[in-house]
Order: C-alpha cells, then structure tokens, then sequence
C-alpha cells in the first residue's frame, strides 16, 4: 500500500511544471483546429488566422474593404488589379510576401482538390494572372462590383500553397507568430512587435473559464458565456469587463411549406407576442440590442428605420382569431432548438410568453448535429439560431434567395420571392451606393413578409484581468491582442 | 496455449462486431462530411469533387471493405477538421489519459480497499457506517457537480491546486479526486459485501479454529478470495479510464481521448468518433481479458473452469 501511495504521488509530480507567468492567456471556448487560413472554417480558427496572417484586403466596422496588404483597382467590370503595399510585413522567415505568393494562395482556393470552404465566394474568378513583381490581375467569370470584399483570405507563401501541411506548422506575415501547439491542446503565439507570447488555451466549460479568470489563471476571456456569468465578473475585484456592439444576429426562422406557419398573420402574432426588451434586460443583463434585419443599420448594405413590430399581445391574439386560432381552437407549435443551457432558457421563455397569447408552444430540444441537420433538411416548424460574422450582404443571397434552400444555400425556410431574388442580383451587378439601395429594399420586404422573427444583436463582451488596451473586435475577432499590454498579474 | 487463441478469436469477433457497428452508426446519423470539409456556401461540383475525394460516392460495401483495408494498415483515416491522422491525435492524447487513469485509479485502490476491509470487520459499527455513507455520497454526486465544488475550494477560496488543465503544478490532483471518488466508493461496496458474503464460508471456520489471528486470516484466506469479484469491477473501471473519463476531462479541459471524442463529436469529425470509439473499445475488450487472466491466476477453480 505504501508503494502504491509512492507511486500515486509520484505521478502527481509529474505533472508539475513552473507556472509561466509572462504568456498572456486567453480561456477560449473551442481551440483553433487548422492554422491554415485557406481550410479553417469555423470562428476560432478564422480569428486565431487573422492573427498569424495578414490579407489583401480587411473588412471594417461599416463592412467596407479596407487595404490590409494591398490596394485595388478596378481596369474592367470583370478586371480587378491588386498592387502590394511596399509597407506589407514580411513572412516570419523573413521574406517579404510577393505576387507569386498572392497568386498561389488564391489559386489553391479555386483548386476542388483543396477543399477550401471559401471557395465558393470566389467562384466568380476566372483566373489570377501575376503581372508584375507589386500587381496582380483576378480576372473574373462576371462582373461584380464588391470583389474587393472578397479577398480576405489570408495570404500563404507560394511553396506551402500546395498541400495541406501548412495548418500544423503556421508561416504567415501577421502581428504574430505561430510557436507551438501546447500540450493542453491551445496554441502558442508570439507577437512581433515585443516577442509577448498569447496561448490560446481551450476551457470548454463556462464556469470553468470564468473560475479561470478569477484565480489569475487566465487574463482573458470573450464571449461564449450565459449572461449572470459576465455580471459577477463585473463585480469581482480585480477584473474588468468591456462590451461592443456584436454581429452576431439571433432570429426565429419558420418553415415557410409548412401550412401553419405558412400565414404571415401566425408569424406575425408570435412577433407581437415577443416581449424582446424583457429578454434582453433579464437573459442577457442588457448585454444585447434589438435586431430588425441580419444586416447591422451600420453596415453600408444596412438599412436604418425599418419599423419594429411593437410587444403587443393583444393584437397578437386579433391576428391568431383573424388566422382561425382560437380558447376553443388552440395554436399548437413545434420549436426546435440546441441543448445549450442558455438557449433552452431562451426557448421556455418565449414558450411562456407566446403561451399568454394562446400559442402552445412546444420545445424540441437536439444535440446540435441533429438539429442543424433537421434544420437544413426543412424538418421543422419553427426554430432558433444565430448568424455569426456577418460582414458582407452576401449573406442575402445565401439565406433568403429562392436558389440558396439547402443544398445550395442557407435559406432554410425555403422562402420564394420573385421579387427579393430580382432585388439581389441587381444589387450584386450594381456600384455600391446603388447597391446598398437595393439591399435596403431586400431587407425592408423580408421584413415586411416576416421570413424571420428578427430577435437581437448579441454584444461582444471580454472580460480581463492584469490587460490593458483590449477591446473585442465588432465581429469577434481577437486583432486587439496585436497591441494589449499585460499589467502586473497576481495570482489569487 | 489453446485458451489464449481462444481468448485472441473472441476478442477480434467482438472488435468486428463494434468496428462494423460504428462504421453503420456514422454513416446513418445526420450531418454531411462535405458540410464539415467545405461549409454549408460549396458550389454543387466542388461537394461533389470533395464527395469522391473522401469516398462517399462510393457504394456502401465498398466503402465498408476500404475501412477494412486501412484498419488492417493500422490507417484510422485523417480528421476532417484538424486535418491530422487520427492515430495521430489519438497518440497525442493518449499520455494525458494514461496519467489521469493511473492517478484516478491509484487513488481507487488506496481508498476503496482498505475502506472496504475496515467496514467489513466493523459491521454494523460507526466505521462500517462511515464508509456506507462514504460510498452513498461518493456515488450520488455526479462528476460535472463534484469537479467545480472541489475546484471553487481548493483552487479559488484556498488556492491550493490550479482550476483546470494539465500543465501546471498540482493539476492532476482535482480531476484525479473527481474521477477516483465515485468509483472508491462503488469499489468499497463492492469490497464490503465481498467480504461480508465469504464470511460464512467453511474455509474460514477452519482457519479460526486452528488458532489463526484475525489478521492473518483476512489477508490469507479471505482477502484473495474477496478480490474476485472486486477485481472484475476494478477491470471494468480501468477500461472506463482509460476509454477517456468523458465529463471529468471536458470539466477540467483536460486534453485526453475523452475530450477529443466530445469535440469530434459536436464537430462532426467522422474519422475521428470512428477510430477514438474503436480505440476505447479496444482498451475495454484488452481491460477486460486481462482481469479474467488475473482472476485465473487467483483462483484455480477459474482456470479448471477455462
């Protein structure tokens, strides 16, 4: 028994390591799974890339392309040359990024054989020609005006553009650079400017992450966390918490062939039965602002003044009699929703509120595979999710035009407007400022013909502790890390 | 010989069975690779490209038989996701999970047998009562409840041991506390009744009468005859820590096979539920024949048996 103890805590031991207090620690919910900018497509590996990578061209606040690499020209309606900045920063071996690396990054996202999710955004490139040592040419299949604003992949050298190797060993020109995948399955990162290492480490448990933050273990942590949570951490001692608008847009989306949810009068009384304000004050401690379209009205393609249907359970209850529901003829529904706690708390609550009006509301809660497949096969009346980083109105096209129901696209309602479909392929041919009329004119008839119940933009909360000069980015991303300073950190 | 070869059939019949089970399992589940691979905007020819890269145009006895082709090249496929070889990822966590098991499954046996022998000879007096409530309580707290309260003391009011992960000092005590307290107190029930049920046994009668202390009779005669049972359950457990205690290592961001089964899971990485399911019920399938070889070895009835 006495060796058996020995050896129990020799293995203890052996876990030990010296605490490494100078590497700022970031608690994420998910580790970044592949550093290779062309194959990541989900958030926390698109964000931890745009750290390691620099890009062409970056989106703004406003979703306007801004020269992060590069600045462009349009020559023809399909023409588009993009001159390198002499400012760009070199690849971590040194070397300055040139047009063959350019060329040979967006190449390999038209190759099928690549596998890039970003490849259909760019199915609109014919060819990518390098002409000279600063320009190079993206000759287009069509025209379209907004190409810039899709050239935010980022840029890889030309000799690693050909595998899929690059994702385990990192090699960007971005504010940092990849050190190591840690044993604890984050990822090291060292920033140019001062050598500060950041490790993205994953703490998949939210209290976890939070108990995390409070002990000192972490310095760090964004989003990803009911709302309670992120109102004891602004009380605790020693922490600061920030909040920014979000982009991150949450709706209820109805089954458009379904013969009950079919009548606009239905969808309409379960919007006035939504008392959203009562949500976001007690739900999200007020972390979270009233949505009307998937579009931020900040957005160029945004729309401002569209008008929100009002809480009002009394003409939510005239529309259900106009529609032939009734005490003795009930409206009874079907919800489907994720197992997240937060969103099942979310589901009873409108189960209660829409229950006022005389809306039986049934909750199908579904591990999250289950329910985005029945989601995207159209098994569903009604059901809730949320867009996240939305920053071009592309997401127009791919969630509300008639060609986009699954497979083809995000319109999971199946919604058909002959007149919406015309509207976004004038937008997508159009100068901007045309563009954003017409995309104002999109969103004012989904809104109108109610394809969503349009429910709230979630903010962007970080909490931190020992940072300075953190502020989380509009759509989630972490490029404040480029310039935050660690203060003195004590442990608890 | 002829019973290890035996043992050998039996254990590859059982690894066919739940290797084709889980084969079935994922390809009838919903969810799409191509989605996982491309997202849900892919144009219709590049889901088709990716289709036949990852072979799923293919017919389903087809890809059945290439699963076998690659299992027996010892190829679990590459993750979708992390674009690695799953023998690979599961090499990686693998360490992490050994050393949570080995602690967790120390910590049973310092706790569990000797709480089982003291509440066995004290029956029915305030230690047997100790451990009885011991097991009851250690059983009742699930392990998702059990982590954070033992982290909220000994990490956040006293500051004793870190909050979560693997790479700093002490981590490796709260999750192995977790993990081990609720399978101590299953084994100490276990140990106790064991215990208790040869007590009446004709051998033991025998050895009192020829003068032998108390002592030596429970080490001697009753302890090795009490294990029996109770090595049957530790195998089980074993196999269970080493299959990745699942809520303990998502609790406390633990990164073994456990967490990686979770994260394959909710990403729908199919290649890797696939070979990280085999590998666990190949460690239960190795787990378990090896507690029948030392329960053989204990007790010869067994081998005469076999």
């Amino acid at each position: 028994m006495v060796r058996l103890a020995a050896i129990c805590l020799c293995l203890l031991l052996v876990a030990c390591k010296p605490p490494d207090t100078d590497t700022l620690i970031f608690a994420v919910a998910n580790a970044p799974g592949v550093l290779d900018p062309r194959l990541a497509g989900d958030a926390a590996s698109e964000r931890t890339n745009a750290l390691l990578y620099d890009r062409l061209v970056m989106l703004d606040e406003q979703g306007k392309p801004q020269p992060q690499m590069a600045t462009w020209r349009m020559l023809g309606p399909d023409h588009y040359r993009l001159s390198l900045l002499p400012s760009r920063a070199p690849f971590w071996d040194g070397r300055l990024p040139d047009t063959r690396d350019v060329a040979a990054t967006y190449r390999s996202l038209l190759d099928p054989t690549l596998g890039s999710p970003h490849g259909g955004a760019l199915a609109k490139v014919r060819e990518v020609v390098v002409v000279n040592d600063s320009d190079v040419d993206f000759l287009l299949s069509q025209p379209d005006p907004s190409f810039a604003s899709r050239l935010t992949v980022g840029i890889v050298p030309a000799q690693a553009a050909t595998g899929r190797s690059l994702g385990r060993q990192p090699l960007g020109s971005g504010p940092f650079a990849f050190v190591e995948w840690r044993d604890d399955g984050g990822v090291l990162l060292r920033r140019r400017t001062d050598g500060q290492r950041v490790a993205l480490v994953p703490v998949a448990d939210p209290t976890m992450r939070t108990l995390k933050l409070l002990r000192g273990e972490a310095h760090l942590l964004q989003n990803d966390l009911p709302g309670e949570l992120y109102g004891y951490l602004a009380d605790a001692r020693g922490l600061a918490v920030q909040e920014g608008p979000g982009t991150t847009f949450a709706y209820i989306g109805f089954n458009l062939e379904d013969s009950v949810v079919a009548s606009r009068d239905v969808r309409a009384a379960i919007a006035h039965a939504i008392d959203r304000d009562a949500i976001i004050r007690y739900l999200f401690g007020g972390r979270a602002q009233k949505a009307e379209s998937v579009l931020r009205p900040q957005h160029w393609a945004g729309v401002g003044g569209l008008v929100a249907y009002p809480y009002d359970p009394q003409r939510a209850r005239d529309l259900l009699r106009r529609a032939g529901y009734d005490e003795k003829h009930p409206l009874t529904l079907s919800y489907k929703t994720s197992t997240d706690p937060f969103r099942l708390r979310i589901a009873h609550v409108l189960q209660s509120q829409l229950a006022a009006v005389g809306i039986d509301l049934k909750v199908r809660s579904y591990e999250w595979g289950t329910f985005f497949g029945d989601i995207k096969a159209g098994r569903f009346q009604m059901y809730s999710l949320a867009w996240v980083g939305v920053n071009t109105p592309d997401i127009l096209r791919y969630a509300f035009h008639s060609a986009s129901a699954p497979p083809g696209g995000a319109n999971r309602g199946r919604y058909r407007s002959a007149e919406v479909d015309a509207l976004i392929e004038r937008a997508e041919r159009a100068e901007p400022a045309q563009a954003a009329q017409l995309y104002a004119a999109v969103q004012h008839r989904i809104h109108e013909d109610l394809v969503y119940v349009p429910l709230w933009y979630e903010s962007n909360i970080a909490a931190t502790r020992g940072l300075e000069g953190y502020v989380p980015g509009h759509d989630g991303n972490y490029r404040a890390l480029a310039h935050t300073r660690m203060t003195h950190v004590q442990r608890q | 010989m002829a019973r290890l070869v035996s043992q050998l059939i039996d254990t590859l019949i059982v690894l066919f069975g739940v290797s084709t089970l889980v084969f079935l399992l994922l390809v009838m589940i919903p969810g799409d690779p191509v989605d996982v691979v491309l997202g849900e905007s892919a144009q219709a020819a590049d889901r088709e490209a990716m289709r036949a890269a990852l072979g799923l145009d293919r017919p389903l006895a087809e890809r059945w038989l290439h699963f076998y082709a690659d299992l027996a090249h010892g190829d679990l496929g590459d993750s979708l996701v992390r674009l690695q070889p799953v023998t690979e990822l599961i090499r990686q966590r693998l360490p992490a999970t050994l050393q949570l098991a080995a602690a967790a499954f120390g910590l049973v046996l310092l706790i569990a047998l000797p709480l089982g022998i003291i509440a066995a000879r004290h029956r029915g007096r305030w230690p047997d009562s100790l451990a009885q409530s011991f097991a009851l309580v250690g059983v009742s707290i699930p392990n998702f409840w059990l982590g954070p309260l033992l982290v909220l003391l000994f990490s956040v009011y006293l500051g004793w041991t870190p909050v979560s992960g693997n790479l700093e000092p002490g981590s490796l005590v709260l999750p192995a506390v977790t993990l081990g307290l609720s399978m101590a107190a299953i084994t100490t029930r276990m140990m106790r009744s064991s215990l208790l049920e040869i007590e009446s046994q004709p051998f033991l009668r025998t050895a009192r009468c020829k003068g032998l202390g108390e002592s030596a009779v429970m080490l001697r005669h009753s302890l090795p005859n009490a294990l029996l049972p109770v090595i049957t359950v530790l195998g089980l457990q074993l196999g269970g820590l080493l299959a990745g205690a699942v809520i303990t290592e998502v609790v406390f961001s633990w990164p073994g096979i456990g967490s990686l089964l979770v994260d394959a899971i909710r990403q729908r990485d199919y290649p890797v539920v696939q070979g990280v399911v085999l590998f666990i019920a190949l460690s239960y399938v190795l787990v378990n024949r090896l507690s029948d070889m030392l329960a053989a070895w204990l007790d010869p009835r067994i081998r005469e048996r076999a």
